[in-house]
């Protein structure tokens, strides 16, 4: 292990690597697998949360039970049974992102469907003879965006943690590839004697995040104008 | 502005990580080492006064699988913990010599007889006292049960009381092993009486001669020890009682060492000294152990390019042990063939045949095998620095063109896809043995009609099994047997030894003056654990 140096710009690991590559592929391996499960988060749960919040009724019941079930599981919890089932793994990795990260953004799209259904220009379109797949894709759908958006990088940050905990456990991206969760996980071993291993990981991941928030401000900000804008 | 600003903070912080890193200049091994007598890494001062609590870390609780029987345990680190409360008739010192223990001496009228003198005045920790019954009932209990340890003390033809406090052994054939067999806890003498008229469950009760009893133990969280107020051996333990907590966070370990939650911790990781350098009164040693990590590759798994000799040559061929050894292990461990490295009589591993063959004969090994782009999963749990071994084997498989998947898991999951399911399903495995103190001990695990635990994933091989019986055999002129064993095991390759495995063990100087052999053969840190003086505890 050696300190930063002209050779080795964030130190070197335990086996004798250049850290700096290590997190630059960290980097890509995190959002990458985090993006993707985030990703079919948000198409799962905006068909679900959509589908309860306008139709209601029954419908309703089941997606909002099935949700709370799966939130009453600690969320590490239940990335082990995923990872225990379907083997180590990103396979597991982003299965468990996706079943942890999904009852909260259903359970918000669902609220905002709620009140987006009772807006007057869906009952116009309902009216007008529109269909249900036209009113919920045209109409409510772009008005529960913005809250989607907000939620993903919420999410996003989530799916990092979750990858960390377990790739850390060994359920999730196995050696040598790296993740930030990784890295993160094996600099902190060495957090007195070779702090460079967590500090390169570390900061990335903060400045991942923070950038990650900042896009979903935007993204908020844009897609839902009449709402509260951001402090920025 | 803000850039500037940023580059100031990452580079203070960067300059702030060399400067924690180039100032450790402590070297806590060496001063441990210094003190130490011929053999010890450390010495308890008998000059302090007996008695205190003694707070222990250690980073797995592996009895929950076979219950507390030390007869059926089947590994070390569960040996380690029951060795606490059970005593075998002898036991090694630190130059792997077979001392007394239970038998304070033993007879060798020929060289397949052996007759111990059962030492006066022990007595379980109930207050009864041992007898000869209890000595012969307990190695016939093993012999006859399911334990893997049966197997290592040989063909064993009658154990008979010889009088009181005497009880005879007498072997089918010479078998050079059998003291080093009966000093693990395996062959621990047990309340037979008890065991007999079901008053004690040995799978459920710790009863034994040790020098503790078991107060508390909640699985994979803590073990409370009390000294055993009967214990035979006067003066010892030193210390009352013994908690031992369960820590499978190396970083927690360290942690509890760092503000004094512990006044011992097993390490794992290689770096540990490192990371503890300048940790006040902390120091870290590192016994020098018989143990080795291992591959394993499963011959029986269906359709598997595993199952070909050839194949399993080219890896051993492109396996380099001592990049493992430098890279991993950080020099610490050494290239060991199947004898333990560091025993005499051990082979040198620089001399088997793989050794001398380049990793284009392994290309041209799996070119004829038709295995050419052969590509396997390597299942290792996630303790280090079983990961740092595995990379480096997949870096070494890889000039091979051998591409090797890592697939890691906590040890409880390891243990039951590895030794879970016959036939096994995993394709490659890395696992240690401990090495014991005769080199032909260990080699015996190359039999599964031995070692029921292989039997999944390692067909039997009768030239090799047949060679390692009659090296055991053998007291005199036992190198060369024992070469042609290493040489065997070596194309074999179904399990092929690596590196040996030190072991760390790092303790607060200001709350504990710990005894600790400069050697270990049974992966038994705590061996010494009852000469250990409390100098004040948390």
């Amino acid at each position: 292990m050696q300190p930063p140096g002209p050779g080795w710009w964030l130190g070197t690991d335990n086996l004798g690597r250049s850290v700096l590559p290590r997190v630059m592929e960290g980097v890509g391996t995190t959002l990458l697998l985090s993006s993707i499960a985030v990703l079919v988060t948000a198409v799962l749960s905006a068909a679900f949360g959509i589908l309860a919040g306008y139709r209601g009724g029954y419908l309703n019941e089941l997606v909002m039970r099935l949700v709370e079930v799966l939130y009453s599981f600690p969320a590490i919890v239940l990335a082990i049974l995923v990872a225990a089932v379907l083997g180590p793994g990103q396979t597991a990795a982003l299965a468990s992102i996706v079943l942890v990260t999904i009852p909260l953004m259903t359970r918000l799209v669902r609220a905002a469907a709620v009140a987006v259904a009772q807006r007057d220009y869906v009952t116009s379109a309902v009216i007008s003879g529109a269909r249900l797949p036209r009113v919920l894709v045209r109409h409510v759908l772009p008005n529960v965006a913005g809250t989607i958006a907000v939620q993903g990088t919420y999410a996003l940050s989530v799916g990092i943690a979750v990858e960390g905990g377990l790739s850390f456990l060994g359920f999730g991206v196995q050696p040598p590839q790296a993740s930030l969760g990784v890295l993160i996980q094996q600099g902190g071993t060495y957090m007195i004697a070779a702090p460079w291993l967590i500090l390169g990981p570390g900061v990335v991941l903060v400045a991942a995040i923070l950038a990650i928030n900042v896009v979903g401000d935007g993204l908020r900000d844009r897609l839902e104008p009449r709402e509260t804008r951001s402090l920025t | 502005m803000r850039y500037p600003r940023l580059a100031c903070g990452v580079a203070a912080a960067l300059l702030a990580s060399a400067c924690a890193a180039t100032g450790t200049t402590t070297t806590p091994q060496a001063a441990a080492q210094e003190t130490a007598a011929p053999g010890f890494l450390a010495v308890a001062d008998q000059a302090l006064a007996p008695g205190g609590t003694l707070n222990l870390q250690v980073h797995i609780d592996s009895g929950a699988a076979t219950g507390y029987d030390p007869q059926l345990a089947d590994v070390a680190t569960t040996w380690q913990l029951l060795s606490l409360s059970y005593e075998t008739l002898v036991t090694v010192g630190p130059d792997f010599s077979v001392q007394p223990l239970l038998a304070e001496k033993w007879d060798t009228p020929d060289d397949r007889t052996y007759v111990f003198h059962l030492r006066k005045g022990v007595a379980f920790s109930n207050g009864r006292k041992m007898t000869a019954d209890d000595v012969v009932g307990s190695l016939k209990r093993l012999l006859a049960s399911k334990g893997v340890w049966a197997g290592q003390l040989g063909p064993v033809d009658e154990i008979v009381k010889d009088g009181d406090d005497r009880v005879k052994v007498t072997l089918k054939e010479p078998y050079t092993p059998f003291l080093a067999a009966l000093a693990n806890v395996p062959a621990a003498i047990l309340p037979m009486k008890e065991i007999g008229d079901k008053s004690v469950d040995p799978a459920t009760t710790l009863l034994g001669t040790g020098p503790y009893v078991v107060d508390n133990h909640r699985q994979d969280v803590s073990w409370t020890f009390k000294r055993n107020d009967t214990y035979w051996n006067q003066g010892k333990p030193a210390a009352d009682t013994l908690n031992i907590t369960i820590a499978p966070e190396e970083a927690a370990r360290i942690a509890a060492l760092q503000n004094g939650g512990a006044a011992l911790a097993t390490l794992g990781n290689v770096d540990s000294a490192s990371m503890l350098a300048g940790a006040k009164d902390v120091k870290v040693v590192t016994q020098a152990t018989t143990d080795f990590y291992y591959l394993m590759l499963n011959s029986l798994k269906p359709g598997s390019k595993l199952a070909d000799p050839k194949v399993r040559q080219a890896i051993n061929i492109a396996l380099d042990a001592q990049q493992i050894a430098d890279i991993a292990l950080g020099g610490k461990g050494k290239p060991t063939a199947i004898t333990p490295a560091g025993l005499p009589g051990s082979c040198d591993p620089a001399t088997l045949p793989s050794a001398a063959k380049s990793v284009e004969e392994a290309k041209k090994l799996l070119a004829e095998a038709g295995a050419e782009g052969l590509s396997f999963t390597l299942t290792i749990f996630n303790t280090e620095p079983a990961p740092a071994v595995a990379q480096v084997i997949q870096q070494n498989l890889q000039q091979a063109g051998i591409t090797v998947k890592i697939e890691q898991m906590d040890e409880a999951s390891w243990s039951g896809k590895v030794y879970g399911k016959a036939p096994a399903e995993f394709d490659a495995a890395l696992s240690w043995f401990a090495g014991y103190a005769d080199p032909g001990m260990v080699t015996k695990w190359w039999n599964p009609e031995t070692a029921g635990f292989n039997a999944g994933f390692m067909k039997p091989d009768k030239e090799l099994s047949t060679l390692i019986d009659a090296a055991n055999k053998q007291a005199e002129g036992r190198d060369e047997a024992l070469a042609q064993v290493c040489a065997k095991a070596d194309a074999d390759a179904q399990m092929i030894p690596l590196v040996t495995r030190p072991a760390t063990v790092a303790y607060r100087a200001d709350q504990l003056s710990p005894s600790l052999y400069a050697t270990e053969g049974y992966g038994n840190v705590l061996r010494l654990v009852a000469d250990a003086r409390v100098k004040k505890s948390r």
